[in-house]
């Protein structure tokens, strides 16, 4: 798929039943230069999919015959990485939060404005582009549909043009290597090698040797020259995984690398001078390292030039379902065999399921799934069982109230486009109650709002 | 009311003769449902109404809309009565300006 912008060339279905609204929208579409196949039904519209081969599915949540929400599980049976728009009125939010939290559709509310309609219709291309065929792309190995990963995604790759120091944050099997390995590979040092070590892997004795190399003799066992990690990855990029983990000895021999851009190999009285971009990621908070002196001060800020964090998978359920069908599709190739798809039901219990082991976790469900599962179908039990058998930790029931409130905000903020009243009227609070939960969960409702909504607001 | 003086824009200017024949179809629908109860196709009548107005540059028309599809909730017959007759004086005096 190329740039969105160039409109010409992107396939819209259009479905609605009312005659009126799809001659408004299809010609708001055309205008903006988009091809519309307009069809007013949801089996008109099952009927063209393979036809008309559409980039976008918009259509309408309310018809006479199959719903909207029919009409995307069963298009999503069929394509399950086809984007598709819901129109909804104000009346049916309860759905829209419903098919927003499985991440399986955009909402945009009627009445709408073509500004609107064709800024969503853009938007929507843009991120399905990233997903579907990213080849030219910045970190196209990282599989979203969020906002949230988009916009670390945008940071991330204006970061990668520099050899500015990355520390990367996240809890466990956030993907903090795969954003690591995006911004080598976006970067001018893409052609040089990219080599990451796990810092809390490696025992504390051999970690230094890894990391810096060693002389002939230098320590027991030590019986030829090792170059060492750092001088491997000269010219290009190194990964310090885990650095939290990283015991103080070692602490300031790495803090002497970063300052002299050399590595001194054990057993080695003399320093090599490497030219390397150091990103490093840890999934402990290196802060309360620094209070605890477990981590050195000096070191933490020469790591963390520029933080990026990513969010954990329960904070960007939107990339539930891209996540899955990638999983499906890598398994049944690696394994050549016919992809297997999840039951819409199996969908959905995954979609909201806790994921303390965040994509890992996803992609080990998926492997046992498929590993277990003999139909092309892989049932709601099979989800749950393999789910139940991932070890996993439970969260305090505080915590798990916190983590459904904050997400429960989001969706309602997203829903109403950051509009507090309406959000505060559907969660039936008042506005200031309402405030007071957004603030207490850090929530910003500007952060959901659309430029005119904002003014209306206002 | 608001004005009757509409400006829309030009690229919908072939949909525009077709739009308001419909709405003016939807009045008499109305009428007749009404005659017979039928509070659900004035729901639906005017949910559409309400919907698409704005879009095509009736913002009154959505207005409307909003108003016959509130009376159809909550069984009000005078109310939808007063929106028809509204509708289809509307729909007589209004000029449309494509600019």
């Amino acid at each position: 798929m190329a740039e969105p912008t160039k409109s010409m060339q992107y396939r819209v279905l259009l479905v609605d039943d009312d005659r009126d609204m799809i001659s408004l929208l299809s010609s708001w579409l055309k205008d903006a230069g988009f091809e519309v196949d307009p069809v007013m039904s949801g089996s008109e519209a099952i009927a063209r999919i393979d036809v008309f081969r559409p980039h976008l599915v918009i259509t309408d949540l309310v018809m006479q015959g199959m719903d909207g929400m029919t009409l995307l599980s069963k298009i999503h049976r069929q394509n399950p990485l086809m984007p598709v728009i819901m129109l909804s009125g104000k009346a049916q939010i309860a759905d829209a939060v419903k098919a927003m939290h499985l991440g399986i559709a955009e909402f945009l509310t009627k009445p709408l404005t073509k500004d609107e309609l064709v800024a969503r219709v853009r938007y929507t291309l843009r991120l399905a582009a990233g997903e579907s065929d990213s080849g030219a792309n910045f970190g196209k190995e990282i599989i979203y549909r969020s906002e949230k990963i988009t916009q670390l995604l945008e940071q991330a790759k204006l970061l990668a043009a520099t050899d500015v120091t990355i520390l990367i944050t996240g809890a466990t099997g956030t993907g903090k290597e795969a954003l690591a390995k995006a911004i080598h590979e976006g970067s001018a040092r893409k052609d040089q090698p990219f080599v990451a070590i796990n810092c809390a892997a490696i025992p504390e004795q051999l970690l230094e040797s890894e990391l810096f190399g060693h002389e002939k003799g230098a320590f027991t066992g030590a019986q030829t020259k090792h170059e060492g990690l750092f001088q491997a990855a000269n010219k290009g990029t190194i990964l310090l995984d885990e650095v939290g983990d990283m015991p103080l000895s070692l602490q300031v021999k790495l803090l002497r690398v970063l300052q002299d851009f050399a590595v001194r190999p054990v057993g080695s009285v003399r320093g090599i001078p490497v030219n390397v971009r150091v990103i490093s990621a840890t999934n402990t908070d290196l802060e309360q390292g620094v209070k605890s002196s477990r981590f050195r001060e000096d070191l933490y800020y020469r790591l963390n030039v520029v933080p990026l964090h990513l969010p954990p998978l329960g904070e960007r359920r939107e990339d539930i379902q891209p996540l899955l069908n990638h999983f499906l599709k890598r398994v049944g190739q690696r394994d050549n065999k016919k992809r297997k798809r999840f039951a819409p039901e199996a969908v959905e219990y995954l979609a909201s399921a806790p994921w303390p082991g965040n994509i890992r976790q996803l992609m080990n469900v998926v492997e046992l799934c498929c590993a277990l599962t003999n139909t092309d179908i892989i049932p709601l039990a099979m989800a749950q069982k393999a789910l139940r058998d991932q070890p996993a930790h439970v969260q305090t029931l505080k915590d798990a109230k916190e983590d459904f409130e904050r997400s429960y905000l989001v969706s309602v903020l997203r829903v109403t486009n950051g509009h507090v009243s309406h959000a505060a009227r559907l969660a039936g609070r008042n506005r200031t109650e309402f405030y007071k939960l957004l603030k207490q969960h850090h929530i910003e409702p500007e952060e959901f709002r659309t430029s005119r909504q904002a003014t209306e607001e206002d | 009311m608001a004005t009757r003086i509409v400006r829309v824009d030009p690229e919908l200017k072939d949909l525009i003769p077709g739009f308001l024949n419909n709405r003016r179809q939807d009045a008499l629908t109305i009428r007749a449902a009404l005659a017979q109860e039928d509070m659900e196709t004035v729901r639906i009548l005017g949910h559409s109404m309400k919907g698409c107005g704005g879009g095509y540059g009736f913002n009154a028309l959505s207005e409307l809309g909003g108003i016959l599809e509130r009376g159809a909730q909550n069984r009000d017959s005078e109310a939808i009565t007063n929106a028809v007759d509204e509708l289809q004086a509307y729909l007589e005096q209004v000029e449309i300006i494509y600019d």
